[in-house]
């Protein structure tokens, strides 16, 4: 979002309506914040009323600047609010839930304010959405599917509509179930092209990851193949469009994840190492650098670039730099390095503070640790 | 070569407070609007 739509001039309307605040869940100044608002996914979004110190709109996932105007203006409307609707009161109540990583609360509320909202209710897209993506990440796949199947048609021509489509995909696929596949392939995929939805580069690349993981959920491995062909165009046209450097980093992660998928590795160098020269005091080039070296077996360069990776990181995302390390030492066959590495890991992760620590990655760690042979 | 004469980063419109919820919160209730948070991370 920060290369694509902050950077837009439709939003200098807004500047002074809000007070505008980044919160870098890497960093370690923001532990307090993530302890009260527990981040699942990334990008979240947020407009809080700072006199409760609660969220009236939760929102996971990047937003277009249409969407996020309309979060805006929702957000202002819920602050400024003297009566509500049920159903606006109970939208809040689920974005206040989901805010604080209450799942199974925020998702009761969803279910509630969709049911009571009257049929022009202006706030159904979105509650829409946040409603199927809680119960997508709350592995909730069959109410996904089955709420999806019901709220699609309301919605069918929209940016929510494209929204609860592929979310619906996403949960079918997980559910390897062919007949809500083959009820939400084809709206998703129609997303990809439809102008009167307005998508992001990013959504539409994760779209197209859906979509490759519903046709490998039906063993259709060259329809998935086909797709994945289509996905790096895709990919390699919006980088070659970007109108700035930032812009064009933003596909590396997807295209770096394709080509090793792709077994063609070495066409990730040239473009993570002009990222690097672009931005050297980021640790991400490095270590995707780290990532196409190993899978092309060139473990000694995997190896110099986890190393500047690790020099310049900070935060939990080091935890998986610290994994590739022992992947690449692993599979030089250099087992004491591997441990000495897990070593470091694991106390790395340890002195985390609370909000950015997680008990589950110490243990998953310290598993390793002991499966490693010395 | 154009990749080259382009710009690194488009400047942001909005005026962001890094990582700072406190002065966020007080700001905001001085000036009685709510707060936009985009929670991210370099990744």
């Amino acid at each position: 979002m920060r290369a694509f739509v902050f950077t837009d001039k439709a939003l200098e309307r807004y500047a002074g309506q809000f007070v505008w605040l980044a919160v870098d869940t890497e960093n370690g100044k923001n532990s307090k914040f993530l302890q009260k608002y527990p981040v699942a996914a990334l990008p979240t979004l947020y407009v809080i009323d700072p006199k409760r110190e609660t969220a009236v709109v939760h929102y996971v996932g990047g937003a277009t600047v249409p969407q996020l105007t309309k979060l805006l203006k929702d957000g202002d409307t819920a602050y400024r609010a003297k009566s509500q609707s049920a159903s606006d009161v109970l939208l809040a109540s689920a974005e206040k839930y989901g805010a604080e990583g209450l799942a199974s609360e925020s998702i009761k509320a969803y279910q509630q304010a969709i049911e009571k909202a009257p049929k022009d209710w202006p706030r159904l897209g979105r509650a829409a959405e946040s409603y199927i993506t809680a119960l997508s990440m709350k592995s909730d796949n069959e109410t996904c599917v089955q709420q999806a199947h019901a709220l699609y048609p309301r919605l069918k021509g929209t940016p929510s509509g494209a929204a609860v489509a592929w979310g619906g995909l996403t949960c079918a696929a997980e559910l390897k179930r062919p007949d809500a596949i083959a009820e939400f392939e084809p709206p998703t995929r129609e997303a990809l092209h439809d102008p009167n939805v307005v998508l992001s580069g990013d959504d539409k690349s994760g779209i197209y990851g859906t979509l490759v993981d519903a046709r490998e959920a039906l063993k259709d491995e060259a329809g998935a193949q086909t797709l994945k062909e289509e996905w790096i165009a895709f990919l390699e046209h919006e980088a070659a469009s970007a109108k700035t450097a930032e812009q064009r980093a933003v596909y590396d992660p997807h295209r770096l994840s394709l080509y090793i998928d792709l077994k063609t590795p070495e066409k990730a160098v040239p473009m993570l190492e002009q990222t690097a020269r672009d931005f050297p005091k980021d640790y991400n080039p490095h270590a995707r650098l780290a990532l196409a070296y190993k899978a092309m077996k060139k473990y000694d360069e995997a190896l110099a670039e986890i190393d500047k990776a690790l020099s310049m990181s900070y935060g939990p995302r080091r935890i998986g730099q610290f994994r590739t390390r022992v992947d690449i030492l692993t599979a030089k066959g250099d087992k004491e390095g591997a441990r000495k590495t897990l070593e470091e890991a694991i106390a790395y992760a340890k002195s985390l503070p609370q909000g950015q620590r997680s008990e589950k990655t110490i243990a998953a760690l310290e598993k390793r640790l002991t499966e490693t042979p010395q | 070569m154009l990749l080259l004469a382009a710009p690194l980063a488009a400047k942001e419109v909005v005026p962001f407070i890094d990582n700072d919820y406190a002065t966020a919160v007080a700001r905001a209730k001085a000036k009685n609007v709510p707060i936009f948070v985009e929670a991210w991370a370099p990744w």
